[in-house]
């Protein structure tokens, strides 16, 4: 992929190989504007060649907007987004199938502001979540203790590592609302997993354990994962490879560490006082 | 005045039939138009005149009150079911000052349509600023209008009792329009329609007051902040568009006659009109308006049958929104 | 069996009671727990009665009466699950306001064509010739076995409801009502699941409707008016929109009182049966609406708990 990369002085080997079996996404010629003014106009991208990525810059450069078009949530102006997997040589369309399709081709998005079923239990949230489509038919009015004992092992795996106040209750706080979200996708057992701003809200230690798990994840599970985050020493200790947005466009491909001294991402977004 | 009232309600009665029933009024002048033409080869030409002519008038109180219900929706909001008993109220009260004092109809129409609009502006600081105050979600919203849609409509029966009542007017003088007979009753709803929509139009691009409205229909709290008062905003608001559905309701009543399903009747075709029309601007509704109307009355000169062409609208309109729903699907929230 | 003890108007009073439950049970599953809000209530239970006894009564059946009326009962249930179908196809992406149209739009085409089509439905001056399935002596014997047979029929739906609340769907319906842009992120279909939930809860009405019309033995345009929806959808939110048991206690608390309460309980002057309270009823399940919904949102029961529920399915 190096071919896309708008810079590729900076192009390193990365800190991990991919084994080519980790799913790809590539975004090409995709443009989406609001109201007259583009907010995000990618030539050719692709996420998921490393294990975790990291994809920073200023505010409304359009990486929120960037991943919502990944998932299909918002429509595309113009442009297709392919999602690629070179162990069972699979390719799909993702620009061209409804929001709701893209779970079940693994494609999975955490939220940046909190989101949450206000009516539906911390449990209630989670086992809707590892319910598929053949549980959840009108008919099927007894399936929920069946549903409930199949999963219910990878449910208490979250649970156990990660503290609730009351899991059969309504999450409490905001850091309680943001672990659940995260948590409902990790159940899911994305393939491609963009996590906008986890760790916005979170507290540190179980900000440091989340991460040190999805790390975990992407290297033995071979899940590819974007992150989007305001707080860059997630992003300079995790990622193995960092694309840099500025006003709806990619500028800058490569390593953390090129990435972190290059003068275009310190004067358009570090600023001068960064270290 | 207390002369022919009869005559016309016997005319009215004979002809309408099953129109009785339905949402929109079917005039007895008409009918002779076609069947004075009926063996004409210009049958074609007859029927698009007939209907622009006979459309354009009689639906002319339709439009009146989608402008009215539009200007409710878009810029605050709310889908008023309750703004169906607006128009039934103009009705009645227009015949309840016309039958009362024996006054002419010309000159108890404004009347109506300023009662109706204080009326409207009574239900906004009883049920719906408390609501919006307590934060009551956009459905329930809409469910409240409707409980106050039939607390007023039967507190109407309650109050005018339940048979049909008729204004006490002289028969309107008719007025050919490219041969086509129509009342003057109906060329002033026209005329309503005309004159209103200029002055929206004006108030709402021209004025200061207008671009208050603008203000906060596109954000209250920016509204606000930059020192504009919502509350007289809102207010004036919801009296403009009591005052256009209490002229429609007037009209709609001395076209026909007054009960207390006048305005539920129209309901749906108003809502109909305006969200086919009316996302962008008033104009819209308007157009929307004037379609619906003249193909109503083309509809119904064809199969002979209110319903039916009534029937054909709801399926195309239902379809129509069905496919714009569909292509502005964006969620953007996740 | 003697039923000397029952007044013929109460069993028909307790039949509309009982049948209002059923309609405000499925209401609840669409408004209370997908939150969409269905305003043509009456066009399902009427597509229901008319399908029903059009069948029944036009076709010149070659076998049994009883055989004819199951027939006539699948037929009417069946064409109003369609209905439900296609309502729900045209409705489901759309907004709040595109829900109202559609909904209101189809109640209006069930009457238009109950209206138009005389020579199937009789029109405005009605169609006769329905009955009961069976003949167990007097009309009064009669009609409370059917009051019964209805009684299992709700008591079904009760139990149905029940079951949805602690099933995955249930979780699911309440999931698209309450942020159906998240649910979507989680591979849930909320156009499928809306088309199903309008399918099965129409199907529903359409079946109390044809047992309505068994039951007045006698089709009227008149029933297709606003006030099945209205009195379903007081009855709902009176009790509670999101809670089970809010559609039986609501509509006992407003249908119950004016229709069987104050029908036979109360000795009031026979004048203002026929004229003051069907009015009267009318303005006070509409003053209704408004109180509830600006001061207690969820109705006398309060919110549904699902914290409670998971407790007692999954705390042990």
């Amino acid at each position: 992929m190096a071919g896309d990369h708008k810079d590729t002085a900076f192009a390193r080997e990365p800190t991990r190989d991919s084994d080519g079996s980790r799913p790809r996404v590539r975004i090409q010629d995709a443009v989406k504007s609001f109201a007259g003014r583009v907010v995000v106009d990618v030539d050719d991208l692709t996420l998921g060649t490393h294990p975790i990525e990291g994809l920073i810059g200023p505010n409304g450069a359009g990486k929120t907007t960037l991943l919502r078009m990944i998932m299909h949530s918002i429509s595309l102006d113009r442009g297709t987004v392919t999602l690629s997997s070179d162990g069972d040589g699979s390719e799909v369309v993702l620009s061209d199938l409804p929001a709701h399709r893209m779970a079940r081709h693994g494609v999975v998005k955490t939220n940046q502001v909190i989101t949450d079923f206000e009516k539906l239990t911390i449990l209630d949230s989670l086992l809707l979540s590892v319910a598929k489509a053949t549980d959840e038919w009108p008919y099927r009015i007894y399936r929920e203790q069946g549903l409930y004992e199949d999963t219910v092992e990878g449910i208490l795996w979250y649970l156990d590592r990660f503290e609730f106040e009351d899991p059969l209750g309504f999450a409490k706080s905001a850091g309680e609302k943001k672990l659940l979200d995260i948590i409902r996708c990790l159940l899911l057992k994305p393939r491609v997993l963009l996590l906008d701003e986890p760790t916005a809200g979170l507290p540190d230690d179980i900000r440091d354990q989340l991460m040190g798990l999805i790390d975990e994840k992407a290297a033995e599970e071979n899940m590819a994962v974007v992150i989007v985050e305001h707080d860059l020493h997630v992003i300079w200790t995790m990622s193995d490879y960092v694309h840099f947005m500025a006003e709806g466009r990619v500028l800058l491909q490569g390593e953390p560490r090129s990435i972190r001294e290059h003068d275009t991402v310190i004067e358009k977004y570090l600023g001068s006082g960064h270290v | 005045m207390n002369d022919c009232p009869i005559s016309i309600i016997v005319m009215q009665s004979s002809v309408r039939g099953a129109g009785q029933q339905t949402l929109m009024n079917h005039d007895a002048e008409h009918v002779p138009t076609l069947a004075r033409r009926a063996g004409r080869e210009t049958a074609l030409m007859d029927l698009i005149t007939d209907s622009l002519v006979i459309g354009l008038t009689e639906h002319a109180p339709l439009i009146l009150a989608a402008m009215g219900f539009a200007l409710l929706y878009r810029l605050t909001g709310l889908l008023n079911v309750a703004y169906s008993e607006t128009i039934t109220l103009g009705a009645y009260l227009g015949m309840w000052v016309n039958t009362t004092y024996g006054l002419n109809f010309y000159a108890i129409v404004l009347p109506a349509g300023i009662l109706a609009g204080l009326i409207s502006v009574a239900t906004y600081f009883a049920i719906f600023r408390p609501a919006k105050n307590r934060n009551v979600g956009v459905l329930e919203m809409i469910i409240i209008s409707f409980g106050l849609s039939i607390l007023l409509r039967h507190g109407l029966q309650f109050i005018f009792g339940y048979p049909v009542r008729f204004y006490n007017v002289p028969p309107p003088n008719t007025i050919f329009v490219l041969g086509v007979g129509v009342s003057s009753f109906r060329l002033l709803a026209l005329g309503s329609v005309l004159v209103l929509a200029l002055l929206l139009f004006w108030f709402i691009q021209r004025t200061t007051f207008g671009l208050q409205i603008r203000a906060l229909a596109t954000d209250e709290d920016l509204a606000q902040v930059s020192g504009i008062r919502p509350l007289a905003v809102t207010v004036l608001i919801w009296f403009l568009a009591g005052v256009a559905g209490g002229l429609a309701g007037a009209f709609y009543g001395v076209g026909s006659s007054v009960a207390p399903l006048l305005g539920w009747r129209q309901f749906l075709l108003i809502l109909l009109v305006v969200l086919v029309g009316g996302a962008k601007n008033i104009g819209g509704v308007i157009i929307a308006g004037i379609v619906t109307g003249v193909a109503l009355t083309a509809m119904t000169l064809q199969f002979g049958q209110v319903l039916w062409a009534q029937l054909v609208l709801i399926a195309a309109f239902v379809i129509i929104l069905k496919v714009r729903g569909r292509r502005m699907a964006d969620t953007g929230k996740v | 069996m003697n039923l000397d003890w029952l007044d013929a108007f109460l069993v028909s009073g307790l039949f509309y009671v009982m049948m209002v439950i059923g309609l405000a049970l499925l209401l609840h599953l669409q408004l209370g727990l997908a939150r969409i809000a269905n305003f043509g209530v009456v066009g399902f239970w009427g597509i229901g009665m008319y399908a029903f006894g059009v069948l029944f009564v036009k076709v010149d059946w070659p076998f049994g009466e009883v055989w004819a009326f199951l027939i006539s009962v699948v037929f009417g249930t069946v064409v109003a699950g369609l209905a439900g179908l296609l309502v729900g196809w045209l409705i489901a992406d759309l907004d709040i306001d595109g829900v109202l149209v559609g909904t209101l739009g189809f109640a209006t085409a069930v009457w238009i064509l109950a209206t138009t089509e005389q020579d199937l439905t009789g029109g405005a001056l009605g169609m006769g010739g329905l009955g009961f399935p069976y003949d167990i002596g007097s009309v009064k014997a009669n009609e409370t076995l059917w009051l019964v047979i209805l009684t299992i029929l709700v008591a079904i739906i009760l139990y149905y409801v029940s079951r949805v609340h602690k099933s995955p769907y249930g979780r699911l319906l309440i999931s698209i009502g309450d942020n159906e842009p998240l649910a979507r992120s989680l591979g849930k279909a909320p156009f499928q699941t809306k088309l199903w939930l309008f399918a099965v809860s129409s199907a529903g009405m359409g079946l109390l409707g044809a047992m309505y019309g068994v039951n007045e033995r006698f089709l009227e345009t008149g029933n297709l008016g606003i006030d099945i929806t209205l009195a379903a959808m007081v009855g709902l939110v009176l009790g509670s929109t999101t809670r089970m048991w809010g559609a039986a206690v609501g509509v006992a608390l407003t249908v119950g009182l004016f229709d069987v309460v104050i029908q036979f309980y109360l000795p009031l002057p026979r004048e203002w049966y026929t004229q003051a309270i069907p009015v009267l009823r009318e303005m006070v399940f509409g003053g209704v609406l408004i109180i509830v919904l600006l001061f207690r949102p969820y109705g006398v029961l309060g919110d549904m708990r699902r914290d409670k529920l998971m407790r007692r399915m999954h705390g042990g």
